[in-house]
């Protein structure tokens, strides 16, 4: 009896005892923050690349010689920030157990989501439309205004033979139109001649795109004022400054995707109290990519 | 297994749910407000006025500029880290997993100083010929004035 009793005592004591987790949150949160550190590496890593090669470099453009435009990116931080605060809103709501509400949030992050990428899309095409990315055999920025940029330009004045005719041939409107056409007629003296002077090379990148301005003022260029005319341009520190800005803004714009899509994945699930732990999740993905561009934007934009 | 749920009272401290204090509304907003107002902050740096201030020494007024907005920055990132990603209301577990990873990425980004940031130092004339350089220098090869 003695013996039963205790036996007893012991298998109530056995049942008192509870599982303690070894860390107290979910396995999915503990995945997600490890999952989270590693970029923290990655991105340190692009980040701190930019940083090192911005700063040991020996020139580098201001933001309107690669058509850079600082406000779009200040629009951008905003959206994201924006963003940051409907995904934790979201979580608010499935947490009080609203899923419309919190529904509704996941909408409105998408939405910001895809205004952002909008943005840097249409920055991408500015970019692009001026010649300003890298490519093979060489891009259309040149270090320097020596003999190599002379040949180059030599060569696109051939290309676009068709162009360059309609441009001389037409009577300009203003005076600035016949400024224009006539620094078209020296860059394509300075390009054909052999003899050309360091002198009259550096007059001719400055016709094509000028760059002695100070910043918040700046003058058209050829290539500013005949859209598609894209002429080989001399930007000192340009070709570093495309790779670094399309590889950091690149991989970021990726991750964006990648939040875009899971949002999207979500529209139509219930996001009641059973999805806190998952809302949660996805939430701190969002916000680390937000915490990304809260360094990207300063560096890439007003450094 | 450990799948614990959503506000299990087993254990009766520190579970996930056990901050349900934290957050609310407001502070959100508040921290909304504070993100906005210091990019403002650092997009001040790009104004007339920023110049203005340091008229007579343009690049301390630069770095001026770099310190104050990586401050600014670091400050932002903190406030998402603490509030929007709620880590000023976790257990401390969060110090295992933050701490080590920014350790690593502060030296990571050192380690590229010798080989990256210092690279010019080790360039062949014939590297440095076609270097790129401030339009500056260019001028005085070819003897421009540059205002």
């Amino acid at each position: 009896m003695a013996v039963a009793e205790h036996a007893h005592a012991e298998h109530s004591h056995h049942v008192k005892l509870v599982y303690q987790p070894a860390l107290p949150l979910p396995n999915g949160k503990l995945f997600m923050w490890l999952f989270l550190s590693t970029e923290i590496m990655f991105f340190a890593a692009l980040i701190g690349v930019y940083i090192v090669i911005r700063f040991g470099a020996p020139a580098w453009p201001l933001p309107h010689h690669v058509h850079l435009v600082e406000v779009i990116g200040f629009v951008n931080t905003f959206v994201l920030i924006c963003s940051s605060v409907t995904i934790v809103l979201c979580l608010e709501a499935a947490k009080a157990n609203k899923p419309g509400m919190a529904k509704l949030f996941i909408v409105l992050t998408l939405l910001l989501g895809s205004i952002f990428l909008g943005i840097k899309g249409f920055e991408y095409k500015s970019k692009f439309d001026h010649g300003i990315y890298p490519r093979q055999p060489r891009s259309a920025i040149h270090e320097r205004a020596n003999i190599y940029f002379a040949s180059a330009v030599r060569v696109r004045l051939r290309e676009g033979k068709d162009k360059v005719d309609a441009i001389l041939a037409e009577t300009p409107a203003d005076e600035e139109g016949q400024h224009q056409q006539e620094n078209l007629r020296r860059v394509i003296a300075i390009a054909n001649d052999p003899q050309a002077k360091p002198l009259q090379l550096h007059e001719m990148a400055q016709f094509i795109l000028p760059t002695h301005d100070l910043p918040g003022e700046h003058e058209i260029g050829l290539n500013d004022f005949y859209h598609g005319l894209n002429l080989p341009m001399v930007i000192p520190g340009g070709n570093m400054w495309a790779s670094t800005y399309f590889v950091l803004t690149g991989f970021h714009a990726i991750h964006v995707l990648v939040g875009l899509i899971v949002f999207a994945l979500m529209v139509p699930m219930t996001l009641g109290l059973r999805r806190t732990v998952f809302i949660e999740n996805i939430g701190l993905y969002w916000h680390f990519v937000d915490l990304v561009w809260i360094f990207l934007f300063p560096l890439l934009y007003l450094f | 297994m450990n799948s614990h749920g959503h506000g299990d009272p087993q254990g009766g401290h520190a579970t996930p749910t056990a901050h349900a204090d934290h957050g609310g509304i407001g502070k959100y907003l508040a921290v909304f407000v504070a993100l906005c107002v210091l990019s403002s902050a650092s997009f001040f740096t790009v104004s007339d006025t920023w110049r203005g201030l340091f008229k007579n020494d343009p690049a301390f007024g630069h770095h001026v500029a770099w310190a104050f907005m990586m401050a600014v920055s670091c400050g932002k990132a903190l406030l998402v880290v603490l509030f929007f990603m709620h880590v000023k209301y976790e257990a401390s577990w969060k110090y295992v997993l933050t701490i080590p990873a920014s350790i690593m990425a502060i030296f990571l980004g050192l380690a590229l100083v010798p080989d990256v940031g210092l690279r010019r130092r080790t360039y062949s004339p014939q590297r440095d010929f076609f270097a790129a350089q401030p339009i500056s220098h260019q001028a005085d090869e070819a003897h421009l004035p540059v205002d």
